[in-house]
């Protein structure tokens, strides 16, 4: 399995006030899921995302990633699981505005060079050491993904001067772009037209069948009738 | 994340905002070319200083004779006839560090050439003068052992008296009279400007000691006003002193009881104030131009603060791709690196320019050493690195939820 999450909670404080957001919640995601996650605001689908996508950590309850306990590795280590094995995708695509798209869809492969293999990430090891090990080979990968998404005739292009569907699919090449097992997408469609939005769907539904685990939160029913399975949040909990 | 990419990103991340960077700049460049400048003009006046002083001659010692003293009154230094050119010689023969000797013979006297006339200072003495003071000559030569032994009437004149006698004839074989007496020219010193305390060191008629006492003084003895004499280096210099000493004592008969009939002196005292004082000048200039780079650096911290708020989203985002800590830290540090290394090499060249302007314009002299470039240069990137680590270090702490939450 990718996922085994095990008597998740999650408080958050607010002064004195304990603010339950996730309640005891166990999930078992397998290779290959396609899940919809959906909910009201406050129903904690994004604390389960962040959670997930080890931004941040349970109160209490173990997550395994792959069969990794994660649950209580320090800020470098969540960070090295993150660059390897999660890809994020969110609402406003959360582009870097002065970079072009290969540059953007580059990023997280800088992140990936000066890793040693465990994930302690001690900073010793040398530049270019692990994974892709030259600036050309780099340039080659997000090259080859971003024109597998179409965007080809884009490469040079800085955000701005592109579309919001081309904007997401630039978010999504860079979310592919260190082969992670997990793609999560926080509302990616949010920000987009209609017809767009079914574009991107389409898109993530080709790379499901690819074989990649696909997490995503909406609030659309017809977003999320792409998934294989739904999840419903309410009040911290897994409804269905 | 290589280094190099580092330094790419933070270029371009600062040419987002090139007025903004350009005046954070600013403030480096002014504080380092402050700097620059003071330490050019202060070492500029130091060489200066050192070299008047070594203008006198390097590792000098004076020896005067004692005063004089009746029933316990003393008259002061150079009162006594105790000293004598023998003296000299006997120090010459004996002492271990003295390289060079001349007892030197004072008097004053009116100078004639022609319509011509000027007073001037008269100072007899030893071949070595020229070696022992560091002083060469102009034109013509100086007198031998043999004119000393025989108290030739011949001199060799200072550039000043050249000047007001010759104006623009060549000295050099000319007779002019010395109080009242015909002495010819066979030299002319070189040019030594004023000495630290300001006489005019080329106003002076040199001539054999022998000279001066028989001919000018009309004197049979051989006492002597002062013996210069100049030692191999300034570290001899106390055992040199304690030498001379113990040969003078010898020589005069003193029991050991009696103080000494003579006095000792050196340069290094007063080298070593004036020095202190220009060094002290230096550095007080130095640490207020200084605080122009601290108030630099504090804009630096400034604009480093502003941009950090302002890319929150960015570093979460970076953080959320898989950017430590350490490597939102770097990229910050370098960024603020960048902005002090630039004003640094900016404002090198700058005050590098005013020094030389100062030095054109006023005449001042001015010195742009190696030693204060590097210096410059290190201390502006150490003020990028100090300046910049807050603020990046507060960039490194951000929690990357609420980093990409950040509107």
């Amino acid at each position: 399995m990718v996922i085994h999450l095990n008597q998740i909670t999650k408080i958050y404080y607010s002064g004195e006030i304990a603010v339950p957001a996730l309640k005891n919640i166990s999930l078992v995601v397998e290779p290959g899921e396609f899940i919809a996650v959906m909910g009201s605001s406050g129903s904690g689908k994004t604390t389960l995302m962040n959670i997930i996508g080890c931004l941040d950590k349970p109160t209490s309850g173990q997550y395994f990633l792959e069969e990794k306990n994660v649950t209580n590795l320090n800020r470098n280590e969540l960070a090295h699981i993150r660059n390897k094995k999660i890809g994020f995708i969110f609402q406003n695509f959360n582009l870097l505005p002065l970079a072009t798209a290969l540059e953007n869809v580059e990023l997280p492969l800088y992140y990936a060079a000066t890793r040693s293999p465990d994930g302690r990430g001690d900073g010793n090891d040398l530049p270019h050491q692990s994974g892709v090990s030259s600036g050309r080979q780099k340039r080659q990968r997000a090259n080859e993904l971003l024109n597998r998404l179409g965007l080809g005739h884009r490469l040079n292009h800085r955000p701005t001067q592109l579309s919001g569907g081309e904007q997401q699919r630039v978010a999504i090449a860079r979310a592919l772009v260190n082969q992670p097992p997990l793609v999560l997408a926080d509302e990616p469609t949010g920000n987009l037209d209609s017809k767009t939005s079914h574009e991107i769907m389409t898109l993530f539904k080709q790379l499901n069948q690819d074989g990649i685990t696909i997490i995503l939160i909406t609030h659309e029913k017809d977003i999320a009738d792409y998934a294989k399975r739904l999840i419903y949040l309410k009040d911290g909990q897994v409804v269905v | 994340m290589n280094l190099f990419l580092t330094f790419q990103i933070a270029l371009r991340s600062l040419s987002r905002n090139k007025i903004r960077s350009g005046l954070t700049v600013l403030g480096i460049i002014i504080g380092i070319a402050a700097v620059i400048a003071v330490m050019a003009v202060g070492q500029g006046a130091t060489v200066m200083i050192q070299s008047q002083i070594s203008s006198l001659g390097e590792n000098l010692l004076m020896v005067y004779p004692g005063s004089a003293s009746t029933g316990g009154l003393h008259f002061g230094a150079g009162t006594n006839a105790t000293l004598t050119a023998s003296d000299g010689d006997a120090i010459l023969k004996e002492s271990h560090y003295v390289r060079a000797l001349t007892p030197i013979t004072r008097t004053g006297g009116q100078l004639v050439y022609k319509e011509k006339n000027w007073f001037s200072g008269i100072q007899g003495v030893a071949p070595d003068y020229p070696k022992i003071r560091n002083w060469k000559l102009e034109k013509g030569s100086f007198f031998a052992d043999s004119d000393v032994k025989s108290a030739n009437r011949i001199c060799v004149i200072g550039a000043t008296v050249a000047e007001n006698l010759f104006e623009d004839e060549n000295p050099v074989g000319k007779i002019i009279r010395i109080k009242n007496m015909p002495f010819r020219v066979i030299g002319v010193l070189e040019q030594k400007g004023s000495a630290a305390w300001g006489q005019d060191q080329d106003d002076v008629v040199v001539v054999p000691w022998t000279t001066v006492r028989r001919v000018l003084q009309n004197s049979a003895f051989n006492d002597v006003n002062q013996l210069l004499l100049n030692i191999d280096s300034t570290s001899q210099l106390e055992s040199a002193k304690k030498e001379i000493t113990e040969i003078l004592r010898q020589r005069h008969h003193l029991a050991p009881v009696a103080d000494n009939d003579f006095t000792i002196n050196d340069m290094t005292e007063l080298s070593k104030t004036v020095t202190e004082t220009a060094r002290l000048m230096t550095l007080l200039l130095a640490v207020i131009a200084s605080i122009s780079l601290l108030v630099g650096g504090i804009g630096i911290m400034n604009i480093m603060l502003v941009s950090v708020t302002e890319r929150t989203r960015e570093i979460g985002l970076r953080m959320a791709v898989g950017a430590r800590g350490q490597d939102i830290l770097l990229q910050f540090v370098v960024e603020a690196i960048v902005l002090s290394g630039i004003g640094g090499i900016l404002g090198i060249l700058i005050g590098s320019g005013t020094a030389e302007l100062v030095a054109r314009v006023y005449g001042w002299p001015v010195l742009v050493s190696a030693q204060s470039i590097l210096l410059a240069f290190i201390f502006s990137t150490a003020v990028g690195v100090f300046f910049g680590f807050y603020p990046a270090w507060r960039a490194s702490r951000l929690n990357p939820i609420e980093a990409l939450r950040y509107e």
